[in-house]
């Protein structure tokens, strides 16, 4: 039987150990709230910052087709290689990113705003508009926004308006019942009552205090709508109902190049890694500011989890 | 409690008055002419003059007004006939049918899929709380819910079924054609839960009859299988009948991709083809259904916990 050097098995053992805690420590960043949250936004800044400067950070024109450079693998002149066309990939993300989060962005914007004012003035006003607004809620808060996007398409043809406006119509509803919450809550509150003793108006109640005092908890679920949206656009344009040719985003380029998967894997994997990848920095952004918002919460529960259903519906449903 | 009741259900049968409303004017809203729509769909791109559209449109009942049309429209509707499929001149409502049953399928084996990984899971991440596991867990969540389905599929076919030639990479004949689709659909569902699960056990295992199960001495699994996943069910019951209407009809990409005849892909090829009879039944059942879902949710709600119906009366 060969002697085991005792040091060697301690210092791989220790090594392993060490290994060990730096991915435990890491994963921890990202679960502590200042830590997802610095890491999701460090992200998703670079990858906006990224496409904002696309046109200078371009290597190549991503329409310039380079026929006997098809289909190549990734190599110094084409970072992650080129299509079908000979197209230089990595200019395509960066130009066709900028589809993807420009209107999943859009769709979330106006689900936010529609959805807050909605809810707020459903909580100054109660009674009737009340009543009507948060039983369209829930009725809205379970229905796949595939399904409204195809029944806007089939009214209105495909293309990112009918894309924006199906999202948005299926997308304000968390919103107003969190806001209609927040506002409920706020309006108890002392110095709202003390607003309205110095003969305030309502409007002004409602964007100088409501507004600005429920805006935390709106913005954790801003971001994690956004990547959900995010995906859902991509979805659609998989299917050739977003994003029209010859404009392209992730999704379209992603079902272009399931053709040449077998050849190219490179090619269908970064478009999809690109809808991912930012779809993971909004959720951890989402996470970060949810768990300052509730910072005891931190350790038992996140924003998908939820005591009571009724309150977590908003953010567990997909 | 009752007057909750009858509200929810007074606000169902509105909206499924709405939705048909709105289903039955598609033809109208989109595209040309009804009956020059149907005189295509049977005649393709024949030249017609304005004469035979007139007799058409008499004799398809088009002139009558819309009112009575909706009406007519209404009365078929509810007994299941939504007319013939441009497409193929087969009935609708025999097409929804035999897709209704392959969507249920394959979203009843996604979800099952799911709670299978995601009970396990979320039970494990509960039991250590804020320790490196439920740390991992976490993380893999937050994974899980950024992934695009679409973007697995392919990747999971080209191993699965390419390389390994294990599963069978499209179509609907089998048993075996369903595991990929499945699990696919199933990850992000699958995060959902352990979430929820997660945080309903924390829940459930700080209450004082978990702490006695102990003290008499039933072993931890025991009473985690006995009182803690049970107790912790509810939240997840309402969270797959979500998902449960939200995969019948949103499992469009993973049917396209996969060729699976079910609701999603029926509705995606009639929006291509513009075959206006199928575009609308497929959006009534669908629609109704997730209405049908979302009210009886609501109403189990109040069945398991009466004090549901008073609070929400009084918010």
């Amino acid at each position: 039987m060969p002697r085991l050097d005792p040091s060697v098995v301690g210092r791989s053992s220790r090594l392993r150990a060490r290994g060990a805690e730096t991915i435990g420590r890491a994963l921890h960043i990202i679960r502590t709230r200042h830590g997802s949250f610095t890491v999701g936004g460090g992200i998703f800044l670079a990858i906006v910052s990224a496409l904002i400067l696309s046109p200078w950070l371009s290597p190549y024109d991503p329409n310039a087709q380079e026929l006997l450079q098809r289909l190549s693998s990734p190599s110094t002149q084409h970072w992650l290689g080129t299509d079908q066309f000979g197209r230089d990939v990595l200019s395509r993300l960066l130009i066709g990113g900028r589809f993807s989060v420009t209107v999943a962005a859009a769709t979330i914007a106006l689900s936010v705003i529609f959805g807050t004012i909605l809810g707020v003035l459903c909580a100054r006003a109660g009674g009737m508009v009340d009543e009507v607004t948060m039983r369209i809620v829930d009725l809205l808060i379970a229905f796949p926004d595939v399904l409204v996007a195809l029944f806007l398409i089939a009214l209105i043809g495909p293309g990112h308006v009918a894309l924006i406006a199906a999202l948005t119509v299926v997308g304000w509803t968390p919103f107003a019942r969190m806001a209609r919450s927040l506002a409920l809550e706020i309006n108890a509150k002392d110095y709202i009552m003390a607003a309205e003793v110095l003969g305030c108006s309502r409007s002004f109640i409602i964007f100088r205090h409501v507004i600005p005092n429920a805006y935390r908890p709106i913005a954790a679920i801003t971001f994690l709508r956004f990547g959900h949206k995010l995906i859902t656009v991509g979805a659609l344009s998989f299917l050739g109902l977003g994003v029209q040719p010859p404009n392209s985003d992730w999704g379209a380029m992603l079902a272009d190049a399931l053709r040449f998967v077998e050849r190219a894997p490179l090619l269908a994997f970064s478009p999809g890694f690109a809808i991912f990848i930012t779809a993971l920095a909004v959720t951890l952004i989402g996470q970060g500011l949810e768990a300052e918002v509730k910072p005891r919460k931190d350790q038992r529960e996140s924003i998908l989890g939820t005591e009571s259903p009724s309150e977590g519906e908003e953010t567990m449903k997909a | 409690m009752w007057t909750f009741i009858l509200r929810r259900l007074v606000v169902m049968f509105v909206a499924l008055v709405l939705v048909s409303v709105l289903a039955f004017l598609i033809p109208y809203m989109s595209g040309p002419e009804p009956t020059e729509m149907i005189i295509h769909s049977r005649v393709a791109n024949l030249a017609i003059d304005q004469d035979t559209i007139d007799k058409m449109r008499i004799h398809l009942g088009l002139n009558r007004p819309l009112a009575i049309q909706y009406l007519d429209w209404l009365g078929d509707a509810i007994q299941g006939d939504f007319g013939f499929s441009f497409a193929d001149r087969e009935s609708v409502s025999v097409h929804i049918r035999t897709s209704i049953m392959v969507s249920i399928t394959l979203a009843l084996s996604a979800l099952g899929l799911a709670l299978v990984v995601a009970l396990p899971l979320g039970a494990v991440a509960a039991l250590k709380p804020g320790r490196r596991i439920d740390t991992f867990i976490t993380f893999l969540t937050q994974s899980l819910v950024a992934i695009p389905e679409y973007w697995v599929a392919p990747f999971a076919t080209l191993v699965f079924s390419v390389s390994l030639g294990w599963l069978p990479s499209a179509g609907w004949r089998g048993p075996e054609y369903v595991v990929l689709p499945a699990l696919a659909l199933a990850l992000r569902p699958m995060a959902y839960f352990t979430r929820v699960t997660r945080a309903a056990m924390i829940d459930v295992l700080e209450a004082p009859y978990i702490t006695a199960a102990l003290s008499r001495g039933l072993g931890i699994g025991r009473t985690i299988l006995r009182h803690g996943i049970r107790n912790a069910m509810p939240p997840v019951i309402t969270l797959f009948a979500m998902w449960l209407a939200g995969l019948i009809g949103g499992a469009v990409v993973i049917e396209v991709i996969f060729s699976i005849p079910g609701m999603g892909r029926l509705l995606y090829e009639a929006v291509v083809n513009k075959d206006i009879p199928m575009i609308q039944g497929a959006i009534v059942c669908l629609v109704s259904f997730a209405i049908l879902m979302s009210t009886l949710t609501d109403l189990m709600y109040v069945a398991l916990n009466p004090t549901v119906g008073i609070t929400d009366a009084s918010a």
